[in-house]
């Protein structure tokens, strides 16, 4: 083996090349691994040369291939000195050997991550880099992990290895690469940090074994403990006993040996070689051979452990663990035993820790110590919750190219969130599958659908005056088709006509958003109250800002260019929409809020009048109302309740645009909207250009 | 993984191929003419074997001697209708008795010790080679580019102080064994015994090998492998054929024949140590399963949905767990795995069993809120654990629940 210490392997500055750099893997480990330690310089893929993978840590570049990639490394000391190999299997073979042919000065270890690598290509392998010196880790690794030097090859650490892995005394080699992670997570309990985490490979051979990783832990100034994690499979541990033996070692293994339950039922395991080499090969003879050169019991929980010399001779040469949970609670007896020091504060021990629960009736049957109730979720995965649990939903994004949930056709029928368009035309309004394609449901029920309807008839006009009608007739007196005609009404709305509907939801979903109701129409939430600490809090922002001559935040959709100078204003198509409710019955949370809010200002001096509640929260109000289930199902996102009343008022204006340019051509003259010039004002002096 | 060849294969197109000699042999389903026939040419007696695929010893009691066309048809009858270890043969079929001087033993795999091929072989064979004194064996390495020739073999017959006049021929066919093993991707490949006659003539007479189903080599063109009776359960088949489909992922299951949890596990390691804990906590898993590497939603969508097509209805607790996930994503293992369970409780029209969740890895969070929602929606009670629970200790809860579930029911029934 070229290594001579764990380091050799991997630590602070070793220069990593990726093979396969732009695959599905390899990629998003990339990713990962430059985030946490920026250790890659390069990567290569056929076909691929020339292209860059995006990381945090900047651009790696991509070569066609790795002959490519080192001609392009100016000096040695740039070139990478580690390989890390994720070809499909088929492709191993070829890139170790160009690897070898042109890096062989260089390299010093390659890490092969590739599953189902043919046998013979692994033994090729190993020949081919025994002879060039370089060491190989795999095939079928995940990876090593240096816990002080805080550098990673391969996913071992997930995207976020910092979580799992600190600096510390314990070594875990495992020929399960998941274990690695999950070890080293449980002996943080026992105030024991990692050294370096481990992955040996899981094939048939493992090209380094474990009797050569033993020997450089047992020289590694940083491991005080050596954890193993043993499946079924070849020799490689009697071997390793019997070079610890030859050595007389005194760095106390904690082994956990799996996979008895092969011999049990004849199965194979996924991991476990099938090596005609007898009977040593099973977990059990594994067991055997390491109780026998431990020479006592496996840790026992309930026992009492006193540090006597016999115990502690013992314990040097390390013990056996029954079951995975044992290990911190073994990794903390063993160093206590043996005086070796904490990397870290000792926490509470493993337990079970239940993050959710809801056993309902069957918790009332259980008997107590298993009817549980939630535990402590702790960090960072509490806050994460708080920010799922918000209102809304997120979806995992994907290419959208040419799949839809909103429609699709299979030939027979087009379809609305699946629903057969000629099945809606039939039965539905033009509400009705408004709303579903929106929101991907059809409404509830009759009351808002009429409300949607409303909000729409609402939105179609507000007179000729209007910009949005202005845009239509501007194009129309153009002589524009109708297509731009209403291109002309789009396009002059914005976020001041008609996007305040946005604006009414941000602001109301700030209020309500973390408000636990589910009915947006139940009577029995006290909104006046709400309302009326709002209208206190802004008041007392106003204030503020007045004193220091600053712009304050206003209230979105509040006043009215033409009903503003009454004691107490309304907008009537707001009104209708209000009366319609009211007389169903109900009330429409978010707008009966509006409602208090204005007499709230009002009263409390912010405002000198009761202002008019505009269409436009009306709008918001009503679309708000209707998606509140879908928000709170997380069936919909928060930034599809924004735009939606946009939509909504651009829909009804649109139509109401359409109607302006019929109008308008029917009835209007070529370029009637032009201003005469003597009409123009010139707020600028003329002025001669000197020629 | 390791496939099986079986000896009947070996016999009838392997060895012809490789030039290996072999004893003759036909098929138990030839007529009684032409058994009778074989056996008059043979020498009037034979060796019936069953043509089973497994490569596991104890076809003890299935092997049997016979000395007349009578005995022979019954034998076939007799053994093509045994259960061995779990199995039914194929067929049986009736081999040659060769005559002999000297029995040998010769096996070619890749050694985890020396990390390459090895090559071993004693004089003492027809018995176990563990049971062979050392100092009647040897193995040695095999480069695995030159390959094994017979000045090797040669040599190692000399040390074993085989007879002179029996080296030549026998060096020749263990080179044919080589070229056999290196050409078909295999990955073992164990005779034992070789009978060599008086004249000198060495016949393989009982053959055990595996083949390397990631090696290219596996696919010999020309072979035609017959179709074997499969133990395995539709189940297992289903799932099998499923992740046969694929490289992205894996979908494993091994039916345990257990009847109360529903184990859906993650991860090689994980899932080892998961099952062996429910089975020693009184679990009763239905099967051991290994999912991971990674699966898109499409993938894990498709595993779920065979898991619980074929095993919730008998389920008396769903288990969802595996370790601290290094590069799966959690969000959308969990997401397929509710949208398939969803799925099929839609199916079933109702159940009411409890699940009980424990993983860690990237995503995590979204993923099991994701799993939430569903089990919510289902009306499912529920206890989801994240990765600061060992997972052995979450696999004896859902062991201990499912055992008080039982009990209840058994008591209320």
């Amino acid at each position: 083996m070229k290594a001579k210490s764990l380091s050799d392997l991997l630590k602070k500055g070793d220069r990593i090349a990726v093979s396969n750099i732009t695959g599905r893997e390899a990629s998003k480990v990339s990713e990962d691994s430059q985030k946490y330690c920026g250790n890659i310089v390069a990567g290569w893929a056929l076909g691929k040369g020339g292209q860059k993978l995006e990381t945090s840590r900047g651009k790696i570049p991509v070569f066609a291939t790795f002959e490519e990639l080192m001609k392009s490394m100016k000096t040695k000391k740039k070139a990478p000195n580690k390989v890390i190999i994720y070809s499909p299997p088929s492709a191993v073979y070829g890139d170790v050997k160009a690897v070898v042919n042109h890096g062989a000065k260089c390299i010093e270890t390659i890490f092969i991550i590739t599953e189902h690598v043919a046998i013979e290509v692994t033994a090729k392998i190993r020949f081919l880099c025994q002879e060039a010196g370089i060491d190989v880790i795999g095939c079928n690794t995940l990876g090593i992990i240096n816990g002080h030097d805080k550098v990673r090859v391969g996913a071992v650490g997930g995207s976020t290895p910092q979580d799992t892995f600190v600096p510390g005394s314990v070594t875990v080699i495992s020929n399960s690469g998941n274990m690695v992670n999950t070890i080293a997570s449980y002996i943080k309990s026992s105030g024991m940090g990692t050294a370096f985490g481990i992955s040996s490979g899981k094939d048939t051979l493992i090209l380094t074994p474990l009797k050569d990783l033993l020997a450089l832990a047992l020289k590694d100034p940083t491991t005080k403990l050596i954890v193993l994690y043993i499946e079924p499979g070849g020799v490689y541990e009697h071997e390793a006993l019997a070079m610890l033996k030859k050595c007389k070692a005194t760095k106390p293994l904690i082994v956990y040996v799996a996979g008895s339950i092969a011999e049990r039922y004849d199965i194979s395991l996924g991991h476990a070689g099938a090596v005609v080499e007898g009977g040593q090969t099973t977990a059990s003879a594994k067991v055997a051979a390491f109780s026998e050169y431990f020479g006592g019991e496996p840790f026992d929980t309930e026992k009492n452990y006193k540090p006597t010399d016999k115990l502690k001779t013992q314990l040097k040469r390390g013990i056996l663990v029954k079951t995975l949970h044992d290990f911190p609670r073994a990794v903390e007896m063993v160093a206590t035993v043996l005086d070796i020091k904490r990397d870290l504060s000792v926490t509470s021990p493993l337990q079970l820790n239940p993050w959710f629960v809801k056993l309902d009736e069957l918790g009332k049957i259980l008997p107590p110590e298993l009817a549980l109730g939630p535990g402590t979720i702790p960090k960072p995965y509490s806050d994460q919750i708080k920010q799922y649990t918000q209102l809304g939903a997120s979806f995992g994004r994907q290419k959208m190219r040419n799949t839809s949930h909103a429609s699709s056709n299979d030939g027979v029928t087009p379809r609305i969130y699946g629903y057969p368009v000629s099945d809606i035309m039939q039965s539905c309004s033009f509400s009705s599958s408004i709303i579903l394609s929106w929101t991907g449901e059809l409404p509830e029920n009759p009351f808002e659908e009429k409300l949607v309807e409303m909000a729409l008839i609402a939105a179609l006009t507000n007179g000729p005056g209007t910009i949005s009608a202005q845009g239509t007739k501007l194009s129309t007196s153009a002589g524009n088709s109708p297509n731009m005609a209403m291109v002309g009404t789009l396009a002059t709305i914005g976020t001041v006509h008609g996007g305040n509907g946005a604006k009414a939801v941000n602001y109301l979903l700030k209020i309500f958003g973390q408000r636990d109701f589910k009915d947006p129409y139940d009577t029995n939430l006290n909104v006046k109250s709400i309302a009326h600490k709002v209208a206190e809090d802004f008041k007392k922002k106003k204030m503020a800002a007045k004193e220091a001559a600053i712009e304050y935040a206003k209230i979105p959709c509040l006043g009215h260019p033409v009903f503003r100078n009454d004691p107490v204003n309304y907008d009537p198509r707001e009104q209708i929409i209000s009366n319609y409710i009211k007389e169903k019955g109900k009330v429409n949370i978010f707008l009966e809020f509006y409602h208090h809010l204005v007499v709230a200002l009002k009263e409390n001096g912010s405002m000198p009048k009761v202002m008019a509640v505009n269409v436009d929260a009306a709008i918001a109000c009503v679309w708000l109302g209707v998606c509140w289930r879908h928000l709170k199902a997380k069936r919909m996102t928060v930034e599809r309740i924004r735009d939606i009343p946009f939509l909504a008022f651009a829909l009804g204006r649109v139509a109401g645009g359409a109607a302006e340019y019929l109008d308008h051509q029917d009835f209007g003259t070529q370029m009637d909207m032009r201003i005469p010039v003597s009409e123009c004002k010139e707020l600028t002096k003329p002025r001669d250009l000197e020629i | 993984m390791p496939e099986f060849i079986t000896e009947y294969t070996f016999l009838t197109q392997f060895a012809k191929r490789y030039n290996i000699p072999v004893p003759r042999q036909i098929d138990g389903t030839a007529s009684r003419k032409k058994i009778k026939e074989a056996l008059d040419e043979w020498g009037g007696e034979a060796i019936v074997k069953p043509d089973i695929l497994t490569g596991k010893r104890g076809k003890a009691g299935a092997i049997e001697h016979v000395k007349s066309p009578q005995e022979a048809l019954a034998a076939v009858k007799r053994i093509s209708g045994m259960e061995i270890r779990g199995r039914n043969p194929r067929t049986a079929y009736l081999v040659e008795v060769i005559p002999s001087q000297l029995e040998a033993y010769t096996a070619i795999t890749y050694n985890s010790s020396m990390l390459q091929p090895s090559f071993t072989l004693s004089l003492e064979g027809g018995m176990d080679i563990e049971e062979v004194p050392e100092e009647k064996k040897m193995t040695r390495s095999v480069d695995i580019f030159k390959g094994l020739d017979a000045y090797q073999i040669s040599e190692m017959l000399e040390k074993l102080k085989c007879p002179q006049k029996l080296i030549s021929s026998f060096s020749r066919a263990v080179v044919s064994l080589w070229d056999m093993f290196i050409s078909t991707g295999m990955q073992t490949i164990e005779i034992n015994p070789w009978r060599i006659t008086p004249s000198g003539q060495a016949f393989a007479c009982d053959f055990k090998a595996t083949v390397d189903s990631a090696n290219f080599k596996a696919k010999v063109p020309g072979l035609e492998l017959p179709d074997y009776p499969d133990s395995s359960s539709s189940f297992e088949e289903e799932m099998s054929a499923w992740n046969e489909s694929s490289h992205q992922g894996q979908a494993h299951v091994s039916d345990l024949g257990g009847d109360k949890i529903l184990p859906i596990l993650f991860g090689g390691g994980a899932s080892t140590i998961i099952t062996e804990t429910l089975e020693t906590a009184g679990g009763s898993p239905m099967f051991l399963s290994d999912f991971g590497g990674n699966p898109p939603y499409e993938r894990m969508l498709g595993t779920a949905k065979i898991c619980f097509k074929h095993r919730l209805a008998d389920a008396k607790l769903l288990l969802i767990l595996g370790g601290k996930a290094n590069n799966t994503f959690i969000d959308i293992t969990f997401q397929a795995i509710a949208d398939a369970l969803i799925h099929q409780v839609r199916e079933l029209g109702t159940i009411n069993i409890p699940v009980v969740v424990g993983r860690g890895g990237p995503r995590l969070v979204k993923g099991l809120l994701a799993l939430k929602q569903a089990l919510e929606y289902l009306q499912l009670p529920y206890i989801i654990f994240g990765p600061d629970t060992p997972v052995t200790m979450v696999a004896e809860y859902a062991a201990k629940l499912s055992n008080a579930v039982t009990a209840y029911q058994e008591e209320n029934a």
